[in-house]
């Protein structure tokens, strides 16, 4: 006599395999589809501005700009502080008037974030032989620092464009659009720079 | 036969309409010789110059009986009338006998000063047209007439009425009043009038077995509400502050008078918060002090109240599991500056599917959790319920079944639905059980050949704490926070024909963002995929491969 009871068991097992089987087929990509280098996750989700020369010559900072307002600063690869052949040795967030590692913003409306002006410090960067200050570029609420960066200068001579970011703003809608125009665009930028 | 003034008088008394009639005759016949019996028993036993009191204050005869304590569906009986009483008074004062009797048939005319017409069944519509139902019984064909023209399709009710409160300040000074004048009498002693039927509870004692009757099922505990709102222009504020703020509470009680024995007296005397409260604060007054703030006797009133007749279904859901094969797809409705993002929303292709099958007035979507537009829900499914606000009809389960069907075969196979079914309130707790386990599957890019010991060294790890913050994507309207997460295990499935391409599996706890957990997000999540292996990582493509929770499984 057979035991229905097992057969009813193997029954559904073999329909959760199939359906593993053909969640599995939706699963896999198709090779021939995928680009030999993806974009990263920067060009996919920011649009990049440059800010060369800002207030010094040699000063090239980045403003990348996310599609929900927030721009992230940094220092662009042409940044004057790269040209020391001991690179960045430290960064020191106590500038200005107060310690822009300290300030903690809390909640949806982000309260207690500091309100800064496009020439506001940020931070210095020092090198073995000078010390750069970096500003915000654009007016608004500072969200956070980068503050790795005191554990680990270093990450801006590697990677300076994205773990090595130095801030992240949140301007108004109008302060953006003020600033907008005295940015470069990659290409604008690339040109400019012969790079 | 009898003489012609006696013919005129019962033709008078039974109703016009043909229709009407066959379904009172009908009714009647519900009422047996016993129910008659019984009233004719009850009324009998009433003190006599306490009713003939009670009727010269301009109280029609249902008050009285309920005053009196009376329960029971002989409110139903339409024979119902100051009339009945007469045999009380009449059989007292053989001497006045005619004169009385035809004072007593006036009053059928005025309104009740205590129920302002309620109990008379006479009231004025919403479009301010008085109204006088003969009896309990017409004024169900009302009702039921409104409950069949909108079409709902009910297999029980509930009847809900909400009364102006100056008729609880009229009971209250009826009631001060007969215990002055008649509190020291032997039949007083027993406490008849501290057991008294509220005028709400009486309506619904008269009202539902003709509704009963003429809608074919019974009434009890229904999730269809038949709602009759009574209000009166001269209705004052009550003096107790207590019930303007419980005046707007509703309990969830059952008022259920299918069943009418002692058992049910607690859940009748205070079927109301509002008029719970009106009687503390009635009794908490001392019976001196009252006597300047009510006045008697009652003030006449010549405008009957505006009734509102409102029949609702409280909400309906449906639950189940969707699956999602898009990466244009939005979870709900997602519209900035009046264009739509994605070509489609899980919330209305299901919606839209439900509510019309139902009547519904309109729907609403509830998800456990959701996931991103370019992010595709598969395997198991994501539970979900859709609420469906004042049904008018309830479908069946193979019709549900058939809902299903309809949504799987779209032709654009978007969205998919398992296991689609009408659930009760357990369907909420269910949905709401604590934080279930996500398993999905990440295309991934490495920024270098992907190695054996690679595969080794994600799959060692276990329960492994990340520490996350805010996503830059989300940071503009969630606070910056640290959130400690766990990724439970991870598994690295090699692709043909790629060496930096691979297929992450993984499963994590809930609340845990994968993509920043990929690509480490600016180094804001760490550790991170890229972190781990040592080089950069991006994510191409994202899909949800199952919801670890109880509900809506197939069985």
């Amino acid at each position: 006599m057979k035991d229905h009871s097992v057969d009813h068991t193997i029954n559904l097992e073999h329909e959760q395999e199939q359906e593993q089987d053909s969640l599995h087929r939706i699963l896999v990509p198709d090779v021939r589809d995928l680009p030999l280098t993806p974009p990263s996750a920067i060009e996919s989700n920011f649009v990049s501005y440059f800010a060369p020369d800002f207030t010094k010559p040699g000063h090239d900072q980045y403003v990348y700009r996310h599609a929900n307002g927030l721009c992230v600063i940094g220092l662009a690869r042409t940044h004057v502080a790269f040209k020391d052949t001991s690179g960045i040795t430290a960064v020191d967030f106590n500038v200005g008037k107060s310690d822009r590692s300290g300030i903690k913003v809390t909640g949806k409306r982000k309260k207690n974030a500091q309100h800064f002006e496009s020439n506001s410090a940020l931070c210095k960067v020092n090198t073995d032989d000078a010390s750069y200050i970096v500003r915000c570029c654009v007016k608004g609420s500072l969200l956070e620092v980068n503050d790795r960066l005191i554990k680990q200068p270093g990450l801006l001579n590697s990677l300076a464009d994205r773990e090595g970011y130095i801030a992240i703003i949140m301007p108004k809608p109008a302060d953006w659009l003020k600033v907008k125009g005295s940015l470069l665009g990659l290409e604008e930028y690339k040109k400019l720079r012969e790079c | 036969m009898a003489n012609a003034n006696t013919n005129n008088t019962e033709a008078e008394h039974v109703s016009i309409d043909s229709e009407a009639a066959h379904v009172i005759s009908a009714v009647e016949e519900c009422h047996d010789d016993d129910d008659v019996g019984a009233l004719h028993d009850v009324v009998q036993g009433l003190p006599s110059h306490a009713v003939k009191d009670l009727l010269s204050v301009g109280v029609c005869t249902r008050c009285i009986l309920r005053l009196f304590g009376i329960r029971g569906n002989i409110y139903s009986i339409s024979a119902i009338s100051p009339s009945i009483l007469n045999s009380v008074i009449g059989e007292q004062r053989h001497g006045e006998d005619i004169s009385s009797n035809s004072k007593e048939s006036e009053f059928e005319e005025v309104l009740c000063a205590l129920c302002l017409g309620i109990l008379q069944f006479t009231y004025c519509d919403d479009k301010e047209i008085p109204v006088k139902k003969e009896s309990a019984n017409d004024m169900a064909v009302a009702i039921s007439e409104l409950v069949k023209r909108e079409g709902y399709q009910i297999d029980s009710f509930s009847l809900e009425v909400s009364v102006p409160p100056i008729i609880l300040e009229n009971e209250h000074s009826v009631r001060l009043y007969m215990k002055r004048k008649y509190g020291t009498e032997p039949w007083f002693q027993g406490g008849p009038f501290s057991q008294s039927i509220s005028a709400k509870d009486a309506l619904k004692f008269s009202l539902a077995k003709p509704l009963e009757t003429l809608l074919d099922c019974k009434s009890g505990i229904s999730n269809f509400r038949i709602g009759l709102t009574f209000s009166h222009k001269a209705s004052k504020v009550v003096q107790s502050v207590a019930v303007s703020k419980q005046g707007c509470k509703r309990i969830k009680t059952g008022n259920s008078i299918d069943s009418l024995d002692d058992s049910v007296a607690g859940d009748i005397k205070c079927s109301d918060l509002a008029d719970a409260t009106v009687e503390r604060s009635f009794d908490g007054l001392q019976d001196n002090e009252s006597s300047e703030c009510f006045k008697f006797p009652l003030q006449k009133v010549n405008d009957a109240c505006h009734l509102v007749l409102l029949c609702q279904r409280t909400p309906i859901y449906f639950g189940g599991r969707y699956l999602k094969y898009s990466r244009n797809v939005s979870q709900t409705r997602w519209i900035i500056d009046d264009e739509r993002m994605g070509e489609a929303s899980v919330e209305e292709i299901i919606g839209s599917n439900i509510q019309p099958l139902c009547q519904g007035d309109n729907y609403k979507f509830h998800a456990a959790g959701r996931e991103d537009i370019d992010v595709r829900m598969l395997g198991s499914g994501r539970p979900f319920l859709v609420e469906v606000q004042n049904a008018h009809r309830i479908p069946s389960e193979a019709f549900v079944r058939e809902i299903e069907t309809n949504i799987n075969n779209l032709e654009n196979k978007l969205v998919g639905v398992k296991n689609l079914k009408v659930v009760g309130i357990e369907g909420w707790t269910m949905m709401r059980e604590g934080e279930a386990e996500k398993q999905y599957a990440a295309l991934v890019w490495i920024s270098r050949p992907l190695e054996d010991v690679d595969l080794d060294s994600i799959s060692s790890l276990k329960d492994m704490q990340i520490l996350q913050g805010t996503p830059i994507r989300v940071l503009h309207r969630r606070s910056p926070l640290q959130r400690e997460k766990i990724i439970h295990w991870m598994k690295i499935e090699r692709i043909g024909g790629s060496s930096q391409y691979f297929l992450l599996h993984l499963c994590t706890q809930a609340g845990t963002y994968i993509k920043e957990f990929v690509h480490g997000d600016l180094g804001r999540t760490h550790p991170s995929i890229g972190s781990i292996l040592g080089c950069r990582a991006e994510i191409l493509q994202l899909d949800v491969t199952d919801v670890k929770m109880d509900c809506f499984l197939t069985e």
